[in-house]
This record gives structure tokens, C-alpha cells and sequence, in this order.
């Protein structure tokens, strides 16, 4: 019942004018952003972190939350318009959305998606309202220990479930939290790893990670496009952006079985919106009378990935704001955000501050129905900006990238070590080693080690207080469970292979 | 042969790390574990790693043999353009604080511009000037701090 009066309140937050304009200008400026070829929600976030910086941590989060979304639907346009999906989670929207763009059918592709994304982001955000309550009262059991084994099962899941090899997703795991090392130890005061640079002291804002390897990276990895002339081609949105009766039809059942696929998944640490889309993808195909037109334009195709890459941002939120700890890269991002704006999300927010969390919670309900409104009229205008060539784009997002780097102090040694992490970004996508893991241990990194100390400190160093508990236990279990699991996830794989070939 | 050179960097950074963990100054008054623990777990789970890498390579030896020599990720003339722009970024960083946002902002994409969007001059200027100043003046009202230097306003 209480709770109950708390979501009521929530609405009453997400309805103030100021947040219902932050809350339009998130969706609007993430969907901008997302549709920008090769730029993923990770990298939105962190470059429009410092549009925030002068707003009460309420608005800033609602905003941020908008933008996560917008970028999540942004993405899905890129990929039906160019082929070229914007991050991993489009790519199945891209088989079928393409070949509909290209059998005339860009306007139904698109509107689709934007049907699809605001059914299922809203039986999503109904599933974190529901969920978040029973999994707080849990977290509240939670001690140092439990924290630090969530935060490794965290790690694992996503290490096993990012790119091909295990083995360089857990490196790039490690060097994040290798990163996270570097600066001042809080516990003892000692400086390490600082070099005796001054800049290191404070360790290395995760904005500066996130903004050099998505953003600056990504830049250099799209300037070799350039340079070798492989860019792909854009296909030209003629018609209405809307869908005949017939494809409405065929599109219900995918979208409500996609939202639950894609809920379930994103609660689950891990690769999220990848997982869930392949595996909406050959649910759909699996269960349809006409699987032959599959990855030739079946809006059934894009109907129930697109629920479930969507639904999956809302379910990404639940172990985020219920426990603190984010599931994959761009909740990782969202979290160094909330950390930035000295908020830190987890069971005792819901009791201190329900107004934030409902106040977030609820505007995510207004602003899927916002990106709704916003995105069927205004679909034409943001596919414009793929029209903007890229030898112009490029150079502006490395000069957004250096606003975002050097509005957080205002010290250009960090955009160096922004331009660094650029280089590295581009060398691991070079070579294969998938980033999203190390952003999430950069930021988990430093509570990693804290509750690991903690927990030492209270069982006076006795390593067993790791499975001392049967939350522990349980944790330890599904961690080592998840290491197994590229096994099984090559299978469903095989199964998305299978389905786009056999198409 | 580009998971072998993984392999060795990770191993150098593994050893550098585990050099640098010894280097903390410890004074381990009221705290069991120290600043110097967690480092070294992190340096043996590195090791765990570089392990499981050459595992990999190990069980894939045969597919990689049947790819055969072509596959090299980089191209020396690409590697070329992006090092002349990773060195340009660089100096618009140094020249950012002392020019001040507009003018080095406007200054270092204009040239990048004009090379990856060639023939375009009236686009490209345009582009490069009212960019940086619509940014300037937009996050000057967002209350973010961007550096003057020598336009008076």
C-alpha cells in the first residue's frame, strides 16, 4: 500500500513541467544521437552527461534515462535504414528491417519499431515496478560479501556473454578493474599507481573512459571507413511512416512474446539486448506458418527483436536501481552517472528517496509514449541526419567528445587521457576484445574492492565468508554456471546463423 | 598471430602491474588486507586470462592455419591517416585553453573536414564555424565552463 502511495507520488514528480520538458529532451537528443551511425547508447550517455551538470540529480537522471532509451530506439533506424546496426542489440532488427526498407516497405519497417518499442518498453517499466519492490526487500539481506559475489557474477555473465572469446572479454574485464585501481586508496590513503601525474590522484573518470572508447574510438574505426571507401549505402525513406492493417496483425503476438524474452534477459546480467533479440528473433521464426520469409523483409522479423532489445532497457533497470549493480556497458555507464550526481542507487534509495526512484520509474512510462509521439511525425527529420556525410559528422564528435571530457574539470591532461583511451578503443575493436566489460568493472571496480575488504575485515580475513551465506552460495553457483554458458550460447547462435541464412 | 601479440602485452601488462603493486606504500594500521591486496588478485586473475587466451589459440590452431595469412586487422596507409589525425587532436588539445573553445574548435575541424570531406569548402567552413559557436553559447547557458582565450566574449 505504501508503495502503492510512492508510485502515486512518483507520478506526481515525472509530471512536473520541468521534468516532463527534461524528460522530452532526453528521448529527443538520445534518438538524435542514436541514429548517428556506430554511435551506441554507452557513448550517448557519457557525451550528453555534461548537458546535466547544472540540473537538481532528480531532472538529471530522469533526462539520462530518456537519453538511454532514445538511443536504444535511435539505434534500430540506423539499422533498418543503413544496415549497419548501431550497437549489437539492432542486429537482428537489421536482417528482416533492411530487406523491408528495401522492398519499398522503409515507412512500416520504421513505424514498427516504434510501435513495438513503446508496447514493449511500457510492459517492460510494468515489470520493473513490479519487480523492484520484492527485489529491494531482498537486497536489504545483502551484506559486503553477498556485494562483492553479486558483483562477480556481474562480471563473469558479461565476460562469457561479450564477443567471440571468453578469454579477451575477461581480459578486457580486468583491465577495467585494473584501471579502477589507479588513484588514491580510500581505505589507507596511499596513491596507486598515480606515477606522480596529479591528474591520476582522483583515478580516471569513467566519462573519460566511456567518451574515449566508444566515442573517439569509434570515430577512428569509422574515419578508416572512410579512408578505404567501405561505407555503406543509405536507403531513401519514401512513403507514409506507417503499416497496413495486415502487418499490425502479424505483429501483436511478436511484439507481446518479444517484450517478455526481452524483460527476462535484461534483469539477467549480461550481453542483454543482444541475447534477447536473437532469441526473439528464432522464437518468431520458429513459431511462424511462413518462415521462408524470414531475412527476406517479415515484419515479424523486426517486430519481436525490436520488443525485446526495448523491453531489455527497462529490465537492465531493475538490478540497477534495486541492487546498485548495473548488468552490461551502458547501465554501467548509467551508474557512473548516478555516482556522478552522489546518488547511489540500490535498496536504501527506494527508503530514503522514493521520490527519485518513482520519479524516474514513472517518467519512463511518459517518455515511452513521448518517443511514440515524437519519433512517427518526426521519423523523416532524424533520418536526415544520416544523410549528413560522415567527413563532417566525424570531426564534430570528437569535438563533442572533448566538450564532454573537459566540462567534468576542466584540465586538458584528461583529454589526453581521453585520446588515449580513443587509440585503445579502436586497437580492441581492431582486434576483437569487446569494451562493454571493461566499462562495467571500471566503474564496479572501486565497490568491488571496498566490499571485498569489508568482507575480509569482518570475517578477519577468512576467504570463506564468500559462500558463507546462501545468497553467497547461490551467486558463487550461478557464476561459475555463466562461465559455462559460451557454450550454450554458441548454440543459440548457430540457431540466429541458421536463421538468417536459411531466411 | 594478433591474439599471439594479446598474449605478450597482456603477460607485459600483468608483470608492469604486479612491478607497480610493490611500489604502494603500505602502512597497514587497522586494515588486515592493505591497498596492496586486491591489486595482486587483480594480477593473477590477468594471468588466469592470458591463460585461457592461449588456451584458445590453442584449441583454434587448426582454424587459424586454414584462414591463412589474410586476416591482418591493420592497414599501414589507414594506420597513416588516423595517426596524422590522433596527432591533430592532440595539438588542438594543447592549443584548446590558450585559443579558447571557438577559435581552436573551428581551427581543428575545419582541415579534418577538408580531407574526409573533400571539395565541400563553403559546407566545411560553415559547418566548422557554426558548430563552434553554437556549442560554446549552448553550454555556456548550460552553465558549463568552455575556455574563452582571445575572442572577448
Amino acid at each position: 500500500m505504501e508503495t502503492l502511495t510512492h508510485i502515486m507520488n512518483g507520478f506526481g514528480v515525472a509530471l512536473q513541467p520541468v521534468n516532463l520538458w527534461y524528460t522530452f529532451l532526453g528521448c529527443f537528443l538520445g534518438t538524435i544521437i542514436g541514429v548517428l551511425p556506430g554511435i551506441g547508447p554507452s557513448a550517448t550517455i557519457a557525451l550528453l552527461i555534461p548537458v546535466t551538470y547544472g540540473m537538481n540529480p532528480t531532472s538529471a537522471l530522469i533526462m539520462m534515462a530518456g537519453i538511454f532509451y532514445g538511443a536504444r530506439y535511435g539505434g534500430s533506424t540506423t539499422a533498418i535504414l543503413i544496415n549497419t546496426p548501431g550497437e549489437a542489440s539492432s542486429v537482428m532488427t537489421a536482417i528482416d528491417g533492411y530487406q523491408m526498407a528495401k522492398n519499398g516497405r522503409a515507412g512500416a519497417a520504421l513505424a514498427i519499431s516504434a510501435i513495438s518499442s513503446f508496447i514493449a518498453g511500457t510492459i517492460g517499466v510494468i515489470g520493473l515496478t513490479l519487480f523492484a519492490v520484492p527485489l529491494t526487500a531482498m537486497a536489504l539481506k545483502f551484506g559486503p560479501a553477498e556485494y562483492f559475489t553479486l558483483m562477480f557474477f556481474a562480471m563473469t555473465a558479461v565476460s562469457s556473454l561479450a564477443g567471440k572469446s571468453p578469454a579477451k572479454a575477461m581480459i578486457s574485464t580486468i583491465l577495467g578493474l585494473m584501471i579502477a585501481t589507479i588513484g588514491i586508496d580510500l581505505q589507507s590513503g596511499q596513491p596507486r599507481f598515480t606515477m606522480g601525474v596529479p591528474e591520476l590522484q582522483d583515478g580516471i573518470g569513467f566519462v573519460i573512459a566511456v567518451v574515449g572508447l566508444f566515442a573517439i574510438g569509434e570515430v577512428f574505426a569509422t574515419m578508416e571507413e572512410m579512408t578505404k571507401g567501405t561505407r555503406p549505402e543509405i536507403i531513401k525513406l519514401k512513403g507514409r511512416i506507417w503499416l497496413t492493417r495486415d502487418e499490425w496483425n502479424r505483429s501483436v503476438k511478436p511484439i507481446l512474446r518479444g517484450s517478455v524474452v526481452g524483460f527476462v534477459i535484461g534483469v539477467l546480467p549480461g550481453a542483454g539486448g543482444t541475447i534477447a533479440s536473437i532469441m526473439a528473433y528464432v522464437w518468431e521464426k520458429r513459431v511462424s506458418k511462413h518462415p521462408g520469409q524470414f531475412g527476406k523483409g517479415a515484419v515479424e522479423g523486426v517486430a519481436g527483436p525490436e520488443a525485446a532489445n526495448n523491453a531489455d532497457t527497462a529490465g537492465a533497470m531493475v538490478p540497477l536501481l534495486t541492487l546498485g549493480i548495473p548488468g552490461g556497458g551502458s547501465t554501467a555507464v548509467m551508474l557512473g552517472a548516478f555516482i556522478m550526481y552522489g546518488i547511489q542507487p540500490g535498496p536504501l534509495l527506494f527508503q530514503n528517496r522514493p521520490d527519485l526512484v518513482w520519479g524516474l520509474v514513472d517518467s519512463m512510462y511518459i517518455g515511452n509514449l513521448m518517443l511514440l509521439i515524437l519519433n512517427i511525425p518526426l521519423i523523416g527529420l532524424f533520418v536526415r541526419l544520416l544523410y549528413i556525410p560522415g567527413g563532417i559528422l566525424m570531426p564534430l564528435i570528437l569535438a563533442i567528445s572533448t566538450i564532454g571530457i573537459y566540462a567534468i574539470n576542466g584540465n586538458p591532461v584528461e583529454l589526453v587521457f581521453g585520446l588515449l583511451f580513443g587509440v585503445a578503443g579502436y586497437v580492441f575493436r581492431k582486434v576483437d576484445i569487446p569494451l562493454a566489460p571493461l566499462i562495467l568493472s571500471l566503474v564496479l571496480g572501486g565497490i568491488m574492492e571496498q566490499s571485498f575488504r569489508q568482507a575480509m575485515t569482518i570475517s578477519g580475513g577468512n576467504p570463506k565468508v564468500f559462500v558463507g551465506s546462501p545468497i553467497c552460495v547461490t551467486l558463487v553457483a550461478l557464476s561459475i554456471v555463466s562461465i559455462f554458458l559460451p557454450v550454450i550460447l554458441k548454440r543459440i547462435e548457430a540457431m540466429g546463423a541458421r536463421a538468417k541464412e536459411n531466411g | 598471430m594478433v591474439d599471439r601479440v594479446i598474449l605478450v602485452c597482456t603477460i607485459v601488462v600483468a608483470a608492469v602491474y604486479f612491478y607497480a603493486t610493490t611500489l604502494i606504500p603500505s602502512l597497514e594500521i587497522g586494515d588486515p588486507l592493505g591497498p596492496k591486496a586486491f591489486p595482486r588478485l587483480i594480477g593473477v586473475a590477468l594471468l588466469i586470462a592470458a591463460a585461457m587466451l592461449a588456451l584458445e589459440m590453442w584449441k583454434e590452431r587448426g582454424q587459424a592455419a586454414a584462414k591463412g595469412a589474410g586476416g591482418a586487422p591493420f592497414d599501414p596507409a589507414v594506420l597513416k591517416v588516423l595517426a596524422v589525425v590522433a596527432i591533430w587532436i592532440g595539438i588542438y588539445y594543447a592549443a584548446l585553453e590558450g585559443l579558447g573553445y571557438i577559435v581552436a574548435t573551428s581551427a581543428f575541424l575545419f582541415p579534418l573536414m577538408a580531407w574526409f570531406n573533400r571539395g565541400k569548402w563553403l559546407a566545411n567552413a560553415l559547418s566548422a564555424v557554426v558548430f563552434a559557436a553554437m556549442t560554446y553559447w549552448l553550454f555556456v547557458a548550460l552553465e558549463v565552463r568552455l575556455p574563452r582565450g582571445v575572442l572577448p566574449f
